[in-house]
């Protein structure tokens, strides 16, 4: 019995983590493929490696926000609490599935925080489920549009104002693009030192943490520009800067694909971990985010490649500045964010800073219909996982 | 067909594009009007059947891109611009092929002499026009740069340099027009009834041309204002 559940388990967990990988993939890598800063194949190369590298490398500790933050597993037998992560998955990864047939960019982490409560609330009733966390996510609806949307806006304005209407914009553009660097590196380099466990393994405090990323990033900036500046290209002045940005925005969505791996691996990965401890014994974390880390990358390959292949084909109108100023902010709120304790979804910060891009006379044209529609879908999350995850958890009572 | 989870966001063709191809119809129409117009005032005749066809036919092509334009653009999409203002400077726009069409039909049912005098000023008069127009079509083909800068101050400025001169082209029409109206109510008895009418309306028509260009670079004004 112990058994069936063991292998459900597993191959549900590869499930969430290939739908999240097909779901997600667009986060990191539409705007650089639409803005024809990388090919499709590149893409795809990238984002694979690097979610499997973020997932394996510096993967959170994956069982302790799923185990203990969500639902008060004291309330309930070992028994129902394996049936409740398995009915949690499967709820969770159907919802991510359909979405991605729906064009909806959805938060895995909600799906997964929904699923879990559900099953929660199915056993344990109202007082099993934590709801401060609940609260937590719903402040996402709200917080990462916002704030992907107000930093996507102020980079936008930033890069209009001091190049695009400047009297030679390359070459003030050459001028500022070490502070690009600098910038776009110590996002990277703090997110990796703060976030992850590399920086636990450094073992240096927060203020250090700062210092070297301030003094690595001035050093690439520094070199950055050695080489920028030789470059001569000539054409139309607009492309020549946009080409200046392109470089930068294949550094954002490359750490937009490494941190995604980092942070949501665990979705997949957690339930996973958890039923595997009740139902035999603690298996090193290690093998478990090799696992999740395989299953995005199976999920990025297979469906992630007719994901990343429409919308280059779609977005005709995203150049590269504008794709940098969406990838810094998602990159920027979801450290900030991460920092500060709040659970933020790179999906909707990526949503919040086209639309930010879009508020600063950057886009053409964006349909606010589409963008009403995937609100909906950020709000339908929880209750749909939450609902199936109920009607799968009582059908799997009743078989085993 | 394979689905995106953020491709929706994004929309596949921008209005903007839509918008210079319909203006590059308008540029392909007034030079072939401007070519068949200048041999008509010289009393050839005999092609300029065939320009009124082209020009009919080019008239059609854009109000198909315009039709494209506006059905693609929902109730509720978000634009560097007021998409109020876009549509009227679309719809200006098109009434510059309109006016185009119902000048080269003009021509073509009554094949009207020009008098002599008059040759020099009518051809004038249709340069100043054109002219405005390929101000009109710089000042439009600019939004490119605008939008490819979000509406950038230097590129604004661009602009408005553009739009400044359609004005001062549409002036300088104006005075032609008169000019030419002048000397029309001049040399009325040597005119018949009907030739003098119909002089009188194609130099009309000729300046509405200049009128709905001028139209569409105040649209464009508006457009871009901060």
């Amino acid at each position: 019995m112990l058994f069936i559940i063991l292998v459900l388990a597993i191959f549900a967990g590869l499930y969430m983590a290939w739908s999240i990988g097909a779901n997600d993939v667009a986060n990191s890598m539409s705007t650089a493929v639409g803005a024809k800063a990388i090919t499709l194949r590149q893409a795809l190369v990238i984002a694979s490696v690097l979610n499997f590298l973020g997932a394996v490398l510096v993967g959170k500790h994956v069982t302790d926000t799923i185990k203990g933050k969500i639902v008060d597993l004291s309330l309930m037998s070992q028994h129902d609490a394996m049936l409740g992560f398995l009915a949690a998955l499967l709820s969770a990864s159907i919802f991510v599935t359909l979405s991605t047939w729906k064009e909806l960019p959805v938060s895995t982490t909600h799906a997964i925080v929904g699923g879990v409560a559900g099953f929660g609330l199915a056993e344990g009733g109202i007082q099993a489920v934590k709801w401060a966390t609940l609260g937590k996510v719903a402040a996402s609806w709200v917080i990462s549009p916002l704030a992907g949307g107000a930093i996507a806006f102020l980079m936008f304005m930033v890069i209009r104002r001091y190049i695009f209407d400047a009297k030679d914009p390359v070459a003030i553009a050459k001028k500022l693009s070490p502070l690009f660097i600098a910038l776009t590196f110590f996002i990277i380099l703090m997110s990796i030192f703060t976030k992850t466990r590399a920086g636990e393994l450094l073992g240096y405090s927060m203020k250090e943490y700062i210092l070297l990323s301030v003094v690595i990033s001035t050093i690439l900036g520094g070199i950055g520009y050695l080489f920028i500046r030789k470059r001569k290209k000539r054409g139309r002045v607009y492309d020549v800067v946009e080409g200046l940005f392109r470089r930068l925005q294949i550094m954002t969505s490359c750490y937009v694909a490494f941190s995604h791996g980092a942070n949501d691996v665990a979705n997949a990965v957690g339930p996973v971990a958890v039923i595997i401890a009740f139902a035999w014994k603690e298996v090193d974390t290690a093998y478990l985010l090799a696992f999740g880390g395989i299953g995005l990358a199976i999920g990025i390959t297979t469906w992630g490649y007719k994901v990343i292949r429409t919308v280059g084909s779609r977005i005709t109108i995203l150049t590269n500045t504008r794709g940098f100023s969406v990838d810094f902010a998602a990159a920027t709120v979801v450290l900030v964010a991460s920092k500060l304790g709040l659970p933020i979804s790179t999906s909707h910060t990526v949503v919040g800073s086209v639309i930010g891009v879009g508020l600063a006379r950057g886009l053409d044209a964006v349909d606010l219909e589409v963008v009403k529609n995937i609100i909906y879908s950020w709000l339908l999350t929880l209750p749909a996982t939450a609902i199936t995850s109920i009607l799968i958890y009582m059908g799997l009572r009743i078989l085993f | 067909m394979p689905r995106v989870a953020v491709g929706k966001v994004y929309r596949k063709k921008s209005p903007f594009e839509g918008l210079l191809q319909h203006m590059n119809k308008v540029k392909e129409c007034i030079e072939l009007l401007k070519e068949g117009f200048f041999r008509y005032v010289e009393g050839d005749f005999k092609e300029f059947h065939e320009v009124a066809r082209k020009v009919s036919d080019l008239e059609h092509e854009a109000d198909l891109i315009k039709g494209n334009i506006r059905a693609h653009l929902p109730r509720s999409i978000l634009m560097p611009v007021d998409k109020r203002y876009f549509l009227w400077l679309l719809r200006e726009q098109d009434a510059i092929l309109d006016h185009a069409e119902n000048l080269a039909q003009l021509l073509d049912l009554r094949h009207t002499e020009i008098p002599d005098e008059l040759r020099e000023d009518f051809k004038k008069h249709m340069e100043k026009v054109a002219e405005t127009i390929k101000e009109m079509e710089k000042a439009v083909g600019n939004l490119k740069d605008l939008t490819e800068t979000g509406f950038g101050s230097r590129e604004r400025e661009e602009t408005k340099g553009y739009i400044h001169q359609v004005h001062k082209r549409e002036w300088e029409a104006d005075q032609l027009r008169y000019n030419i109206t002048k000397k029309i109510y001049e040399i009325e008895d040597k005119l018949s009834p009907m030739d003098e009418y119909h002089l009188l309306k194609i130099v009309d028509w000729v300046d509405d041309m200049a009128d709905h260009a001028e139209n569409v670079a105040d649209w464009l004004r508006a457009m871009i204002a901060k």
